[in-house]
């Protein structure tokens, strides 16, 4: 059922820079009219991924299939996929009309559903104008492309890209270079355009929250891999792993031992969860958001500590704990004053209990206690 | 204060010396090209004749046209050589292109003497009859670097995505190549063409070597000197000089506007 949904399917792609491999056997599909990110660290293989699709890159080994068939070895110009590139690249020498217009002048007038050269000139000034509309940009035909704003020049690019109405849209880290109040703006404008065109768009960017606020379908890359993939809701409240819950959201990342079905032991205690299927007394990543942990009274927490700092961030107090070798950040709505000693309770369903990784980053909450060095800790 | 003033004045005097060294000899060359006298010694009044008589003169206005025909034809071939040459070096890998772009660089630093005399000898070798078609040759093979070395950079500062943004919208390689390739770096091309059309119309030491049975202007002023100098070679120099300053005057104001 789901299997005639899918428009793009990466089987195995693999992808080698001399001897650095960028991607690692990737399998991803791509439903139609989805909004699916791409979403990691630089460096994590995303781009290489996007531009794999959009046919600028070979991949070493695998397929990327489109509708079932194979485009590993199809050019960029005859797939019916467009980009918005990072920098935007718009023709300076053009003004923005003929930008928009750059892709609608290439085809033949039957390509546009006319018969001669005149309708197509007119059924492109209609288009562009559409175009224009769409990304609120009316009035601006005329201007040269340098003398717009970082903001207009990237309306223009993603106009540039929808006016040949492709299948799919890649967007490149688009927003990457304006500031966070346009950056807000544009992440609302671009799903609302993509909901009502009804085109699948395929997204890359560093920016977590980014990918939680447009996304329908998030896949979370790292090290050349596909980390995970699922609903924004899902990936941040079901991280796979350590590096995941990480990096979607704010964590602590506790090393722990499963003792049993539903018990874990961290921090020398005990604790009640609702993971089940680990092998007896196995070495696992426990992950608990920071909103998850309720300050109580000294006497009656599950774990005690010092608080170390207090950070005030607008709806909630961040505040960072000592407890034992563990140092926790905790989001709480009331303020604790520094060096006050708190207790500290965890749910059962808010421990998320990880498979241990080989990833060497994997950023635990070790304590390390002033004027003792790293190299002792 | 004083001080000051003595610093001032002693930068004024030595800019005005640097100044006086550069200028004055052609400002005596074109006053002396305005003079009634054939005598250099004195001035008998004001006359055009001397350009007149260089308009009349059926060996220079034969070298005018030589000049040009080399010029036009030998900037032509260097600029579509030197921008298809900056295009591709700046596509390639970068440790073969840095060797391809160092190599690039030495007929510039070569002295003129030695491209001319070498030229010279590979046209005596391959039996080439010199004239002006072997002085077209050498002087597109001097013209190309200029022309080169004007488009790498623009080439450089291009935004990367811009050959696959036209290839995305549905450009041919080809078509990506002069739709968008070739206006974005213009610039650079037409000022490579024009510094190319500049070393092109000055040029003595190489064409006085690559061709014997057609002479350019450099070396009818040459040639002409050795017999003794008429005013009409003042009046002949002092267009040169005319037309060098202004294409040079096209170059920096092209450079300036880029600039800002």
């Amino acid at each position: 059922m789901v299997q005639d949904m899918r428009l793009i399917e990466l089987k195995g792609v693999c992808k080698s820079f001399g001897d650095t491999e960028v991607l690692h056997d990737v399998d991803l599909y791509i439903r139609k009219c989805e909004f699916i990110t791409l979403l990691g660290p630089s460096g994590c293989g995303k781009t290489t991924l996007l531009r794999i699709i959009g046919g600028f890159e070979m991949p070493t080994s695998g397929e990327v299939l489109f509708e079932g068939k194979d485009m590993t070895g199809i050019p960029p110009h005859k797939r019916r996929i467009n980009t918005v590139f990072q920098k935007y690249a718009l023709f300076n020498h053009l003004n923005v009309f003929d930008n928009i217009a750059f892709g609608l002048n290439l085809k033949t007038p039957e390509q546009l559903g006319v018969k001669t050269k005149a309708e197509k000139k007119a059924e492109i000034e209609r288009r562009v104008s559409r175009m224009l509309k769409l990304v609120k940009m009316e009035g601006y035909e005329k201007r040269s492309t340098n003398a717009l704003s970082g903001g207009q020049q990237q309306r223009i690019a993603i106009a540039r890209a929808l006016v040949n109405e492709p299948e799919v849209l890649l967007l490149d880290e688009p927003l990457g270079a304006l500031d966070l109040k346009l950056r807000k703006e544009m992440q609302l404008e671009l799903k609302a355009m993509q909901q009502q065109l009804g085109i699948t768009f395929i997204y890359v960017t560093h920016d977590q929250e980014e990918a939680l606020t447009m996304s329908d379908t998030i896949a979370v890359m790292n090290g050349g891999r596909v980390q995970q993939i699922g609903d924004p809701k899902r990936i941040y409240d079901e991280p796979k792993n350590a590096f995941v819950a990480d990096f979607i959201g704010e964590s602590n990342i506790i090393s722990g031992e499963m003792l049993e079905d539903d018990l874990v032991r961290f921090s020398d205690t005990e604790f009640q969860c609702v993971d089940e299927g680990f092998e007896k007394n196995e070495p696992v990543d426990v992950v608990i958001r920071p909103e998850d942990i309720m300050i109580v009274g000294e006497d009656v927490g599950m774990l005690t500590g010092t608080v170390q700092s207090v950070i005030f961030k607008g709806v909630h107090y961040e505040m960072i704990v000592i407890s034992g070798q563990f140092k926790w950040k905790v989001q709480s709505t009331t303020m604790q004053p520094v060096g006050s000693r708190v207790g500290m309770t965890i749910v059962p369903y808010n421990i998320h209990i990880m498979h241990r990784t080989d990833m060497a980053n994997v950023p635990y909450n070790i304590y390390v206690p002033e004027g003792a060095s790293r190299e002792e800790a | 204060m004083v001080r000051t003033h003595r610093a001032k004045a002693l930068k004024g005097a030595y800019l005005a010396l640097v100044l006086a060294f550069l200028y004055i000899p052609i400002v005596i060359m074109i006053a002396l090209s305005f003079n009634k006298s054939v005598s250099r010694a004195e001035w008998t009044g004001f006359t055009l004749d001397w350009y007149a008589k260089l308009f009349q003169s059926k060996q220079i206005m034969a070298a005018l046209r030589v000049t040009l025909e080399v010029a036009v034809l030998a900037t032509a071939v260097s600029t579509v050589i030197g921008t298809l040459g900056a295009i591709g070096m700046h596509a390639m890998n970068t440790g073969m292109a840095n060797v391809l772009v160092n190599m690039s660089y030495l007929p510039m630093t070569t002295p003129d003497i030695v491209t001319g005399v070498s030229l010279m000898l590979m046209f005596v070798f391959t039996k080439v009859p010199m004239g002006k078609w072997t002085m077209l040759m050498a002087h597109i093979a001097f013209d190309t670097p200029y022309v080169l070395f004007s488009v790498m950079p623009k080439l450089r500062q291009m935004n990367p995505n811009l050959y696959e943004a036209a290839l995305d919208l549905g450009c041919s390689p080809l078509q990506a190549l002069y739709k968008v390739i070739l206006p974005e770096i213009s610039p650079g091309i037409v000022t490579g063409a024009l510094l190319a059309f500049t070393m092109s119309l000055d040029d003595f030491v190489i064409s006085y070597f690559t061709s014997n049975t057609d002479q350019n202007l450099a070396m009818i002023v040459y040639s002409a000197a050795r017999r003794g100098v008429e005013p009409t070679m003042y009046a002949l120099s002092t267009l040169m000089f005319v037309a060098i300053m202004a294409l040079l005057l096209a170059v920096n104001r092209r450079s300036g506007l880029e600039n800002m």
